[in-house]
């Protein structure tokens, strides 16, 4: 009998304490869970409303739209938005396919593309198509730095009107620099004064303490993008990167990633000890980094050709801190197109056409 | 037996003491980390009000479309003319990035439906994938061309007519679906045929919409010269400034011209002729359809050069052909 009073006594005085503890405990985890869930809804409710947003833009201009595009594009792949261990957050994908640039967010990264032109008869057509890619993407601020001794008419007018949020630069490239007629040779890396002018220029512009985040990609106005690359690098925090297909001479080259999700190698055979193996559309720069390290820009002479991603690269990050995207570099996101040039045999010596006629 | 219980009530409340110690202990552990718990809430309360923000501001700007939509509802207003674009195409390496920027430029566009014509005898994954998931209003059709109507390899590009199976087999879809639904606004249309590597801007497709037989344009990049074009006077195609046989009935590239919807099912034989010479593929097609004088320009009298003729360079391959050849290729697996 006193045995069983004592195991009453003591269950007694034990049954209050882990009361009290399990109660604490979902006091702590519950409103947690909570907040996370209204952040979801939320997310949810802002990014399919520019949807709707835009389907009205389109209605007020033409009635009776078919219902036929939302079945064609239906289920988007969805990321989350408040992913508790990242710092820069992802951002779910909608179709607003006719509101032309899409909204601009508030808590969206924005990328900061930077592209280095020159005039040559197919200029106005890569520029424009490659506007119409750039008008899909939201949050987009386009670079263009031209390689020019004044800014073109052609480049300003196309950049009005597109309606895209742009900065128009522009820095002539000294002749010894530029490239001969066709030769090739690889040893002058064209476009690298036009990227580092770009780079000033965004040093000079947002202030590394108070700066709102920003993610800056370099692409040349001849490769072909496709969306859900701008989608993959927004989540950028140091340098990450990807795939690019036809460089090298291969299909597509891609870093090489283990299986805990790290870079450790490149798969490319031109040159593959190289620092940093990767062609210039396959990395994308948080803007927190380049505002960090104001010294580091692309080298200009003496730069071995394939060498030139690496002279920047190599001033910013270590291998180790590369972040892999596209599935794990398993995806091809961006191609490395180029356009012929073309045969122009028919103008002649003194011009067959018009040359007001602008193309 | 009284000291038996002293102890026993001794251990007992020694027992009390450590349960509720370690009890202690453990509730300060957890108040510690409770204390990291709020610091993560701040930024995602930030956040959540930022969000809130957004979301007022966007209603708002709904609700002020809502009221302006209202009035405007009242005069029935026409629907725009459907752009039918076909575009023939075949399997290559830059067949992926080529057809993913043609999407991209098309989304651009309201009312526009996309028949693709793939040149293989059976529709391929990688098209079907891509037409799923671009968002646009599409048909997928494949008509494969005969062994011997097709280049070779190391051909040059001009030496056969290219894509001409293709278009016709789109015509002919196209003929086939407008007739199994009768009805006045489905022959509302405009044809155009698209190559899967030109450059096009978004005015084109403004500019051709309001065609009524056949509506012409410049074309830049084309015909060994900055650009081709129709010269007009006093509103009417006189004749073609090109600088490559201007006798051809008609000197315009695919690229430079569209038929409008109730032209082309008017004159269900009209179609392109794979036998024609080099460079009058185009005139094949349009000779039957229209004459000169019935062209209607656009482009502001064609002076504006809103299509090019662009072509994308064959990626070089030769490291990859030496990897094939060892058997280390890079993994097919991976889409192009």
């Amino acid at each position: 009998m006193p045995k069983r009073r004592d195991i009453l006594a003591i269950v007694l005085i034990v049954l209050p304490w882990t009361l009290l503890i399990t109660v604490w405990h979902q006091n702590a985890i519950a409103p947690l869970l909570a907040i996370r869930k209204a952040c979801h809804h939320l997310v949810k409710e802002i990014f399919i409303i520019p949807e709707r947003l835009a389907v009205r833009h389109h209605r007020l201009s033409d009635d009776g739209v078919e219902g036929k595009r939302e079945a064609g594009g239906q289920a988007q792949d969805s990321k989350e938005y408040c992913a508790s261990d990242k710092d820069i957050v992802e951002v779910v994908r909608t179709e607003y396919v006719y509101t032309r640039p899409p909204p601009w967010s508030d808590v969206l990264p924005t990328i900061h593309i930077i592209t280095p032109t020159y005039s040559r008869p197919v200029q106005k057509a890569e520029l424009t198509r490659l506007a119409n890619t750039f008008l899909h993407v939201p949050n987009l601020h386009w670079i263009l730095v031209e390689d020019s001794q004044r800014r073109t008419p052609l480049v300003t007018r196309l950049l009005r009107e597109t309606g895209l949020n742009y900065t128009h630069l522009n820095v002539e490239t000294p002749r010894n620099y530029k490239l001969r007629g066709d030769t090739r040779d690889p040893r002058i890396p064209r476009g690298t004064m036009q990227r580092n002018l770009a780079l000033r220029w965004l040093r000079e512009t947002f202030n590394a303490n108070n700066s709102q985040p920003g993610i800056v990609y370099f692409a040349d106005d001849d490769n072909t993008y496709s969306l859900e690359l701008f989608e993959e690098m927004r989540s950028t925090r140091k340098v990450s990167v990807w795939p690019v297909a036809f460089v090298g001479g291969l299909r597509y080259e891609s870093p090489k990633v283990s299986a805990a999700g790290k870079v450790y190698g490149w798969k490319t055979v031109f040159d593959p000890h190289r620092p940093f193996a990767i062609d210039m559309a396959g990395f994308a720069i948080n803007l927190r980094l380049i505002l960090f390290k104001p010294q580091a820009y692309f080298k200009l002479r003496g730069v071995k050709g394939g060498y030139q991603e690496s002279s920047l690269l190599r001033e910013l990050v270590t291998l180790n801190d590369l972040e892999p995207k596209a599935a794990n570099c398993t995806k091809i996101l961006v191609w490395h197109t180029r356009t012929e040039k073309p045969v122009l045999v028919n103008e002649g010596k003194k011009g067959f056409t018009d040359p007001n006629v602008e193309i | 037996m009284a000291t038996r219980m002293k102890l026993k009530l001794k251990t007992v409340f020694l027992l009390y003491f450590m349960v509720s110690l370690l009890g202690l202990i453990y509730a300060l552990m957890q108040l510690g980390q409770r204390c990291d718990c709020t610091e993560h809430d701040f930024p995602k309360d930030r956040t959540i009000s930022r969000l809130r923000g957004e979301l007022h501001r966007l209603q708002e700007e709904m609700r002020k479309f809502e009221v302006t939509k209202q009035p405007q509802k009242q005069p029935a207003k026409p629907s725009l003319p459907t752009i039918f674009v076909i575009t023939p195409t075949y399997a290559r390496l830059v067949q992926k990035a080529e057809l993913t920027r043609m999407s991209q430029t098309f989304l651009h566009v309201p009312r526009l439906h996309w028949i693709l014509v793939e040149d293989s005898p059976h529709k391929t994954p990688l098209v079907t994938d891509l037409l799923m998931k671009s968002g646009l209003t599409y048909t997928h059709l494949h008509m494969p061309t005969a062994k011997d109507r097709k280049l070779q390899e190391g051909d040059p590009s001009w030496l056969k007519p290219r894509g001409v199976e293709q278009r016709n087999e789109g015509l002919r879809w196209l003929r086939e679906d407008r007739r199994a639904q009768p009805g006045g606004d489905n022959q509302q249309g405009v044809v155009y045929f698209a190559d899967d590597d030109n450059t096009y801007s978004l005015q084109l497709f403004e500019e051709m919409r309001s065609t009524q037989r056949v509506s012409v344009w410049p074309v830049g990049l084309v015909g060994g010269m900055k650009y081709e074009r129709p010269v007009v006077e006093g509103g009417k195609v006189v004749r073609f400034h090109t600088g490559w046989r201007p006798s051809r009935p008609f000197p315009i590239d695919m690229a430079g011209f569209a038929v409008s919807l109730k032209l082309v099912l008017a004159n269900p034989e009209a179609c392109f002729d794979g036998e024609a010479p080099m460079g009058l593929l185009e005139s094949s097609f349009l000779q039957g359809l229209v004459t000169m004088d019935e062209l209607e320009p656009k482009a502001d009298n064609c002076t504006k050069v809103l299509v090019w003729h662009t072509r994308t360079e064959k990626p070089k391959m030769k490291r990859e052909e030496a990897l094939q050849a060892q058997g280390l290729g890079s993994d097919p697996a991976v889409e192009v």
